[in-house]
């Protein structure tokens, strides 16, 4: 019975007017959506290679420790091409550097080309499925069980020999066998216009990825059946079901995000990140003043009236590169910075302590607005998809956090090879021949005593960085993974699924049908 | 056989829409339930068909209790509605096929439906047509069809006349004679006190839930069933 009521919907549904406009809307829109979100992918892609190789090339350059500064751009996962996340508004690169940790990624966000268009929003095809799904869910259901009621047929039906629940299960397989091709047909038609398109090589794991995306999206698109047919049970009319259910899908899935966004941060106040810099501006005040002290120490204890770098390139990040000149520098400096780096390291610490606190009420707030937003399916199944896809704010932190103890392991590095203690730290010229200022003085002319100091960096070669410790590529996409990071969610909806499912039962078994 | 004992039904809102009915309808017996709007007639109906819980006694069908066993019963009982919309994007042959699917008839050929629509006068060129260009005579003669093809020993009418013409009417009550005849024991709640005289085996009158007439087809042709049937009536407005 529940087979043959399932096949006189499915074929109704297929009869309907609104199977033909969800399926045009479907047949628009997710092309386009799906073209765009790719192309922007694309054009993450060439930027990533583009930085990339500008980052190995700084480190190949590179002449001395001090200008050594990894650079990790963020390759672009395919799958975001599905959620881009907050990939699109944080930046893809990170420099290590010692006078700081980092906190967020800078560099390439994604913005069009023309900023007078970023006013309109682009959406991706997670934004895309979980409108249009649950929109089409809810049409197609919210006058199941009212219509059925109306036209007479409820009570016919069950004169027959189906009982309520056989009755209820069959419009549910109905309403599937309807709306999961439509749903199959958007990921088809994804999948296809990304397979013809040779930019894009999606791995296995990828599409693993895709294969849970639309696992999720189907628990997701019943979430909305079930609530459309929970509502077509408790209202009298098929007018009162469609305007209740129309109301549930504005509000779950543009009032929920937006008041849990809202609510999370009257909740828990973040500072402001300008007064998160302002002490750190302080700190590094502080740090100038020790630096400058250590500094005339060494002069002192040096004996140095004049010091003068004769080719000297600095940064604020601590870059120093000499060359030149005679060998009072290069000394002073090996006895400086062996001092200097300890303090460096030691600011860099405190600020990363004030930043740490900072980030902590950024995530409290993050995590407070996920909480609050899993009231609505439709953040349940964004949060889902990012998790899946790796583009989520979860994804982010953990990378962020990655990041920073890479760079405890470039500080290990240059530690236990004594490369702050080397004199290659800011110079690519030997010591020994650097000159004496004696041997200076005693030459006769200026001609000869140019010959002697003026050297140049381009005439040394460059480092070799192969020990480097490299950065391993944010652990590359794997399905355990993304399963992992959306297990409890996926868990939550399914548990909203069962939920709906006990009520929708609960309340049919006493529908008054007549 | 429809059987009814001590039936009776109060709403939630305190409303006793059904006072301890006592009723039988007997094979081969054509039953007219007459009364105003709200005296109980349809809510006979749906506890027959197990649509809703009676609050003390009992609904027989075929002497089995529709509470305790409602799929067995089911088994037994065909019902007409007075308002068969049915499924407009349904050809009158694709309702017919699906209703006595769920009615347990599952290896029907397209013949058997034709002959039932024959039976109950549907037009041949209806026969594959979508039920959304269908009159309301026209459905309500599907509605008939899918009851008749279920071949159960027992059917309900709840105001199968209203809004038909006096032609689709009058076929009707030709078929339910039929029906009769097959030795089907046939409920009918109408106001149609017309068809009543003409058909009924037996007549009830109810009135705020209770039965307070029932004539046999000799008692009330003998009586003036009209003039008694509206003394009710105005009793039941005064």
């Amino acid at each position: 019975m529940i087979r043959l009521i399932a096949k006189k919907d499915f074929l109704l549904n297929l009869l309907s007017v609104r199977f033909i406009i969800g399926f045009v809307l479907c047949l628009v829109i997710i092309p386009f959506t799906v073209t765009v979100s790719v192309d922007d992918y694309l054009a993450r892609v060439r930027i990533y290679e583009i930085e990339q190789k500008k980052a190995d090339d700084g480190m190949k350059k590179a002449r001395v420790w001090s200008a050594v500064r990894p650079v990790i751009v963020t390759r672009p996962e395919p799958l975001s091409i599905f959620s881009a996340g907050i990939t699109n508004n944080a930046g893809n690169s990170v420099k290590i550097a010692f006078d700081a940790c980092p906190l967020f990624p800078s560099g390439h966000i994604s913005t069009r080309d023309n900023p007078l268009l970023n006013a309109f929003f682009s959406i991706d095809f997670s934004k895309v499925i979980a409108i249009l799904i649950s929109l089409i869910a809810l049409v197609f259901a919210y006058d199941s069980i009212t219509r059925e009621r109306e036209d007479g047929t409820m009570k016919l039906s069950l004169t027959g020999q189906v009982s309520r629940i056989s009755f209820l299960s069959g419009k549910l397989a109905g309403l599937l066998l309807t709306l999961l091709p439509i749903l199959l047909f958007c990921y088809l038609l994804a999948c296809l216009i990304i397979v013809v398109n040779p930019g894009i090589a999606l791995s296995a794991a990828d599409w693993g990825g895709i294969a849970l995306l639309f696992f999720s999206s189907a628990i997701y698109m019943l979430v909305f059946i079930l609530l459309g047919m929970f509502i077509s049970g408790i209202v009298k009319s098929s007018s009162s079901s469609i305007i209740v259910s129309l109301l549930c899908w504005i509000w779950f899935l543009f009032l929920t995000p937006n008041i849990s966004t809202y609510l999370s941060q009257s909740i828990v106040k973040t500072p402001l990140y300008d007064n998160v810099q302002s002490v750190m501006h302080d700190y590094d005040k502080a740090f100038e003043e020790d630096y400058f002290a250590v500094w005339r120490r060494i002069r002192n204890e040096m004996g140095i009236k004049n010091l003068n770098f004769y080719n000297n390139r600095d940064g604020e990040d601590g870059l120093r590169e000499i060359t030149g000149g005679t060998r009072t520098a290069p000394l002073f400096l090996l006895r400086l910075y062996p001092e200097i780096i300890p303090l460096t390291l030691s600011n860099a610490d405190k600020k990363w302590a004030l930043q740490r606190n900072y980030l902590g009420e950024l995530e409290k707030q993050q995590r407070l607005q996920q909480r609050i937003a899993l009231l609505s399916p439709s953040e349940l199944f964004r949060q889902i998809t990012e998790a899946i896809c790796s583009t989520g704010a979860g994804n982010f932190l953990k990378y962020m956090e990655q990041i920073r103890y890479y760079r405890e392991g470039v500080i290990r590095y240059f530690t236990d090879n004594k490369l702050f203690a080397s004199s290659l730290y800011f110079t690519p010229q030997p010591l020994e021949e650097y000159p004496a200022e004696e041997e200076i003085a005693s030459l006769a002319n200026e001609e000869e005593r140019q010959a002697r100091i003026a050297k140049n960096s381009w005439m040394y070669p460059c480092l070799d960085t192969s020990n480097v410790p490299v950065y391993r590529q944010q652990q590359p996409f794997s399905l355990p993974g993304a399963l992992d990071g959306a297990f409890t969610r996926l868990a939550a909806l399914f548990g909203l699924v069962v939920l709906l499912l006990a009520a929708m039962i609960a309340s049919f078994m006493k529908y008054d049908v007549r | 056989m429809l059987q009814t004992i001590e039936l009776t039904k109060r709403y939630e809102d305190g409303l006793l829409a059904l006072d301890a009915l006592s009723l039988e309808i007997r094979p081969g017996e054509i039953f007219f339930l007459l009364g105003a709007n709200g005296a109980g007639k349809t809510t006979t109906i749906n506890l027959l068909l197990n649509f809703i819980e009676p609050t003390s006694g009992k609904a027989l069908i075929n002497g089995i209790d529709v509470m305790e066993q409602p799929l067995e019963t089911k088994k037994h009982v065909a019902f007409v509605s007075e308002n068969v919309m049915l499924y407009g994007n349904f050809t009158a042959r694709q309702n017919l096929d699906f209703f006595a699917r769920l009615g347990g008839k599952t290896h029907l050929a397209k013949s058997d439906y034709y002959n039932v629509m024959r039976r109950v006068g549907l037009q041949e060129e209806a026969f594959e047509r979508k039920l959304k260009t269908f009159s309301k005579g026209m459905r309500q003669k599907v509605g008939l069809a899918i009851a008749i093809i279920k071949d159960a020993s027992n059917i309900v009418m709840d105001e199968p006349t209203t809004g038909l013409d006096p032609k689709s009417a009058a076929e009707l009550m030709q078929i339910l004679l039929r029906l009769r005849d097959a030795g089907k024991a046939i409920l009918m709640c109408t106001h149609d006190l017309f068809r009543a005289k003409t058909v009924a085996d037996r007549v009830g009158i109810m009135k705020e839930g209770r039965l307070v007439m029932l004539r046999t087809r000799e008692e009330f042709l003998q009586d003036d069933l009209e003039r008694i049937y509206l003394n009710y009536m105005q009793e039941a407005v005064l």
